[in-house]
């Protein structure tokens, strides 16, 4: 009876003892908000990747092919600026990039002279640069990565061509009649590139677009201070003449020329070439308001951009050029597009 | 060991169950207060960083101020505080982590070191141009210094920003871990009390058992069984040594009662022997006057006389004598043994035969028997008794007009004999007291034959084994007394 009693009751200060350490094991060794990450990755080289618009979904996917080809390697790849609460022009960036002495520069060329500075000052201290999209062939750059501009004006003219055609076709008329063809700029590449965007879309349609007359110009889009792309483009429609065919060279200007020509009512009588295949102009595509748009493969100029960097640090030597592949998209073959699009999403 | 705490005394194991209650309590408490030490600390550290981060913005503004201040006046003390600051600076800065990780925590902190870095030598090379009185160069310098500390203040703010905004989040996470840690500790503040009051309790019953089982066997012995088991002996402390002292008084006082038990039987005893010593005299008493009376000297004695009798041709006399003599025969030989029926009507006829002698047939008797029921056997010596009381007590007084009735007669199993009388008849008291033995035979009183019926009813009670043996009925002054005895009727009539 009084062996049950004391068993009974060691068992009940077993429990409580129990109970009390348990506590102290419990606060002593996981208190909670100390939980560091300790599967942090440490990585032997760090690459920054400069452009001037990091919110376009072309530079997103540029970015993400690059940090895809990235994973296997040992290097980082960072958007810089993404952390930074105000926005710095990519002047500031490539200035931040070269003091934080990153091991290499990707960096949106153009041939303005303070690029030149920049990128030769880069390469001076020891960082290679690489050039994509848009070239700065006067720099030290290691090397440029972008798609062949005159290339891209052929496939311009060619989608010109057909867009005519098809307007002509739709309308009835048999008249030739002077087909206004705008191209928009930025001023940031105003001297090399688009020439030759230009060369090429002249050479196509004089070569293959016989009796037609194409009264070709150029318009400049200020993008230098902010908000000054979409009133540029807003602009043109105010013309008294207004182009029957509008070829925009970069993601925001096919967006704000688009949603301009619905705003005017201009849906049908103006032929918009847009570039690049973001969800927008894609969808834009498909509603008939965008006639046709160039996609540059992002993944490849990505992979590109890293290689290079890689080649040049590991062997003091890569190829000065790498060159992109780049696809029409037009109503025909949009759908196959939307879906990937689609799936993107969804794994984001 | 357990020998040793068995002899503490009680107040000392009292006082320890409260001292180790008491320990628990304080050992949980200080289990509690570290946690929420712990808390606190965590709590401290979690805006650690940002505060490093402002001490290093700091840091950064008063170098370039004091930079500034020297382009501004060259003076010295502006120059010794450039010297202070930067070194501060470099210190500060050189703590910030290089390594590149996925986290843009430490990217920023890579940034800010080499940037700073950079700054700093930007700054070494003004203030040098200054010196030299470079105007040119210390103007770009200063303009390449005073942008890279926007960058690096750019970046300081943003870092500051995400740390403030994780280590919120963080915050809040502690925060909430706190409240847990508080419902917790509540938890086990609550066991512990229910715990240290439940162990409290059981040792302190333990304890006491002793004084319980000890007030039990008290409670026993007062209610008047001193037989009471005695209680156990658990411990040496001052329960156990009263339930020592309380056990030794028990057994004193059983031996002291088992002491006057014997003492009062050897008295008893004595009495008992004192009695049978009387008893034995009186026996003495009995032989010495059969002794004195050798019956075959009277029955020879009267038999002469009988013979005598006849010779002279007196035939009453002859019968009378003879009579005389079977009566004195029956009286001396059948006291003791079992009779017949018959036998003891027949004395009861010879003694009315005497009786008439005596008082010249004064006696009217009539007996009514069953010849059946004659050969029953009785106890002898019982119907003369309670004739001679019927003549003695009930028609002695009434001269020739007194008389018996005997009746023998069968009621069932058993067998009724009836006497009675006409006589003075019986009171209702003396029946009872006949009946429920009272009645004392006058053993000095004549002109009996010695045997009273408190014998009669005695020896037929005996000889039935049941009470109701006698009955005795009376209606009252002189209207009779009827004495009805019943035995058994038993069918071995040998």
């Amino acid at each position: 009876m009084r062996s049950k009693r004391l068993l009974f009751l060691s068992i009940v200060l077993l429990a409580a003892a129990a109970v009390c350490i348990f506590a102290l094991l419990y606060f002593r060794f996981n208190p909670a908000g100390t939980q560091v990450d300790e599967n942090e990755k440490i990585y032997s080289r760090y690459y920054a990747m400069i452009c001037d618009d990091r919110n376009s979904s072309f530079w997103q996917r540029v970015y993400q092919g690059m940090t895809e080809a990235a994973e296997n390697s040992d290097c980082y790849v960072e958007f810089l600026g993404a952390d930074l609460n105000s926005e710095l022009s990519t002047q500031e960036l490539m200035d931040i990039a070269i003091s934080s002495v990153v091991d290499g520069i990707m960096v949106l060329g153009n041939e303005r002279e303070d690029m030149t500075a920049l990128i030769d000052k880069a390469t001076d201290r020891g960082i290679p640069v690489v050039t994509m999209y848009t070239d700065n062939a006067d720099s030290k750059r290691c090397s440029f990565v972008g798609v062949s501009a005159y290339s891209i004006g052929k496939e311009y003219g060619r989608q010109i061509l057909n867009a005519v055609t098809e307007r002509d076709r739709l309308a009835g008329e048999d008249v030739k009649r002077d087909n206004k063809v705008t191209v928009l700029f930025d001023n940031s590449n105003l001297l090399y590139d688009h020439n030759l965007i230009i060369s090429g879309i002249g050479d196509v349609l004089s070569r293959e677009g016989e009796g037609m007359v194409f009264l070709t110009d150029s318009v400049a889009v200020d993008d230098v201070s902010p908000f000054s792309v979409e009133e540029s483009i807003r602009d043109i429609f105010m013309q008294e003449e207004i182009p029957d065919i509008l070829v925009c060279l970069s993601e925001l200007d096919t967006t704000c020329a688009y949603q301009a020509l619905i705003d005017h009512n201009l849906v049908g009588s103006v032929y918009i070439l847009g570039y690049h295949d973001s969800e927008k102009i894609l969808n834009a595509i498909n509603r008939n308001v965008v006639y046709s748009t160039l996609a540059v493969d992002t993944a490849e100029m990505g992979r590109h951009c890293l290689e290079a960097l890689d080649e040049y640090i590991e062997s003091g030597n890569t190829n000065q050029y790498f060159s992109t592949d780049v696809t029409m998209i037009d109503r025909n073959n949009v759908s196959a597009y939307l879906i990937k699009e689609d799936g993107d999403e969804k794994k984001d | 060991m357990k020998r040793k705490i068995k002899s503490r005394s009680l107040s000392v194991k009292v006082s320890g169950i409260f001292i180790i209650a008491n320990l628990f309590i304080f050992l949980v408490d200080l289990m509690l207060l570290a946690g929420v030490n712990r808390m606190f600390t965590e709590m401290e550290e979690t805006y650690r960083e940002n505060r490093q981060l402002n001490e290093l913005s700091n840091a950064l503004d008063s170098v370039q101020r004091s930079m500034t201040e020297y382009l501004d006046s060259k003076s010295t003390d502006s120059l010794s505080d450039y010297y202070l600051s930067e070194q501060r600076y470099a210190e500060l800065s050189g703590q910030l982590d290089k390594r590149v990780t996925d986290r843009a925590y430490d990217r920023m902190e890579r940034n800010i070191s080499y940037m700073s870095e950079d700054y700093l030598s930007e700054v070494a090379l003004t203030i040098e141009a200054k010196r030299g009185r470079n105007v040119e160069k210390y103007r770009i310098q200063y303009e390449e210094a005073s942008k890279l500390h926007g960058y690096i203040k750019e970046y300081i703010r943003s870092l500051n920003e995400e740390r403030f905004a994780s280590n919120s989040e963080r915050y809040g996470i502690l925060s909430g871990d706190f409240r847990k840690f508080e419902f917790f500790a509540g938890l086990v503040m609550v066991v512990v009390f229910f715990a240290g009051a439940f162990i409290i309790i059981r040792i302190t019953s333990i304890l006491i058992y002793p004084l319980q089982a000890l007030a039990k066997s008290a409670d026993e012995v007062a209610g008047g069984n001193l037989d009471a088991e005695l209680p156990e002996i658990v411990s040496n402390d001052e329960a156990g040594r009263l339930t020592t002292a309380f056990s030794k008084m028990m057994v004193s006082i059983r031996e002291y009662i088992e002491k006057v038990r014997e003492g009062l039987e050897k008295e008893r005893q004595m009495q008992e022997k004192e009695l049978m010593m009387e008893t034995h005299l009186k026996d003495a008493q009995l032989k010495y006057l059969q002794a004195q009376i050798n019956p075959h000297f009277l029955f020879n004695t009267l038999n002469a006389g009988a013979q005598l009798a006849m010779m002279e041709g007196a035939d009453r006399t002859y019968e009378y004598v003879q009579t005389v003599a079977d009566f004195f025969r029956y009286n001396v030989r059948k006291q003791d043994e079992l009779v017949s029926i018959e036998n003891e009507v027949d004395l009861v006829d010879n003694y009315i035969r005497i009786l008439n002698v005596r008082f010249s047939g004064d006696i009217h008797y009539e007996s009514q028997t069953d010849e059946r029921l004659m050969k029953v056997k009785m106890p002898g010596m019982i119907l003369q008794p309670i004739v001679e009381n019927a003549v003695n007590h009930g028609i002695r007084e009434m001269g020739d007009k007194g008389h018996i009735m005997l009746r023998v007669y069968k009621d069932g199993d058993r067998v009724y004999i009836s006497v009675k009388d006409n006589g003075k008849g019986m009171s209702l008291e003396d029946i009872e007291k006949l009946l429920g033995g009272e009645w004392k035979y006058e053993e000095k009183k004549r002109d009996s034959n010695g045997i009273g019926m408190d014998n009669v009813c005695a020896r037929l009670k005996l000889f039935c084994n049941r009470d109701d043996v006698i009955d005795i009925k009376s209606e009252g002054e002189d209207k009779g007394t009827e004495v009805i005895i019943n035995i058994p009727y038993t069918s071995d009539q040998e």
